[in-house]
């Protein structure tokens, strides 16, 4: 009888450590940065060549993903509207790396063929104080069009941005 | 004998003709022309098919009963590029790819040569937009042509002559 009563101890007692880490674990996050508005500078790609459509896309996916995850308020390179806007968050990415890969191989080998780009994103205030710096992939491995990387990344930066800044309310400029 | 070598004869002749034809057409292309907005053009959805003209210093996107203008002015760099497309492409395209013995895998090697068009404008705001165009081969470059002429800017570089284009560059070689 004891034996059993140690048995269901140890089991409550194991079940209550596997619930508290991820309430613990959550306690460990740091806070989220205050973003009034986001506003997306054009892709750079001064090292590495990048043709000017995968720059485009980039830059367009981006956008449109970052107003999917919530940011209601992103602006694009240049927009006049963003000097008003306080806590404004600019972002500006550099292509770190990119293989151009070929749709035709992946179709025709499945193995062979990636297109893959990395991007360094850089997250400051408008007086240029750094607030978050990370590299992104974009990857298409087996099914799409080359371009397709391009959307990879941009819904990858757009997690990465919703999980490090909050969004403010406001109304949606695109 | 005779007859024989004629018959040959004509049918290189043909051949020829028949090429430069198909070339001369390529290059003289007037009125609209038959393009895919993969993406970024405002207001219109990705991959929507219509026709691209510029005229009155105007781009013009027609994509069934719609039309969306923007100013040459305002773009700021227009670039072309070539690419490649699946020929069976689509639903049968993707159907094909459960066909046995890899013959779907066969089909995705046969492709058909594409132009890109890509443009960069600003709004009235100033933000910086960026729209990609797909469209048949050797139609891109009259377009950004047309485009040039009416005010529009660009930052590649000037198409070689041909005398240029007929040794290849180091770059060009790899």
């Amino acid at each position: 009888m004891n034996r059993v009563l140690s048995a269901w101890t140890t089991l409550c007692l194991f079940t209550l450590v596997f619930a508290a880490s991820p309430l613990l674990a959550q306690k460990d996050k740091p806070a989220k940065i205050k973003a009034g508005a986001l506003q997306v500078e054009m892709i750079q790609s001064d090292e590495i060549k990048l043709p000017a459509e995968f720059q485009v896309a980039l830059y367009e996916n981006l956008i449109r993903q970052l107003g999917k995850d919530g940011f209601s308020r992103v602006y694009r390179d240049g927009d006049r509207n963003a000097a008003s806007v306080g806590d404004l968050v600019v972002l500006h990415s550099t292509v770190r790396g990119f293989k151009a890969g070929s749709e035709r191989a992946r179709q025709v080998t499945t193995v062979s063929g990636t297109t893959s780009i990395t991007v360094h994103c850089q997250f400051t205030r408008p007086d240029g104080t750094s607030l978050l710096e990370r590299d992104v992939n974009g990857k298409v491995r087996f099914f799409g069009g080359n371009l397709k990387a391009t959307y990879d990344f941009a819904k990858k930066a757009a997690h990465v941005t919703s999980e490090n800044f909050s969004a403010a309310q406001g109304t949606g400029v695109l | 004998m005779t007859s024989r070598s004629t018959k040959v004869l004509l049918g290189i002749v043909s051949l020829f003709a028949g090429l430069a034809i198909s070339v001369a057409n390529a290059q003289q292309v007037s009125g609209p022309v038959k393009v895919v907005q993969l993406t970024g053009f405002a207001g219109v959805k990705d991959n929507a098919k219509g026709t691209l003209d510029v005229q009155n210093g105007q781009l013009h996107f027609v994509h069934g009963k719609t039309s969306s203008d923007i100013s040459a002015s305002s773009v700021q760099d227009v670039v072309t590029g070539a690419d490649s497309q699946r020929a069976v492409g689509g639903t049968i395209g993707l159907m094909s790819m459960a066909a046995p013995y890899g013959g779907g895998r066969v089909l995705s090697l046969f492709r058909t040569k594409i132009d890109t068009l890509t443009v960069q404008y600003r709004d009235a705001d100033g933000g910086l937009h960026g729209a990609i165009f797909s469209m048949p081969s050797g139609t891109a470059e009259v377009i950004k042509k047309e485009l040039l002429t009416q005010g529009a800017r660009t930052t590649a570089a000037p198409e070689p002559t041909p005398a240029a284009s007929s040794s290849p560059t180091k770059e060009q070689k790899q």
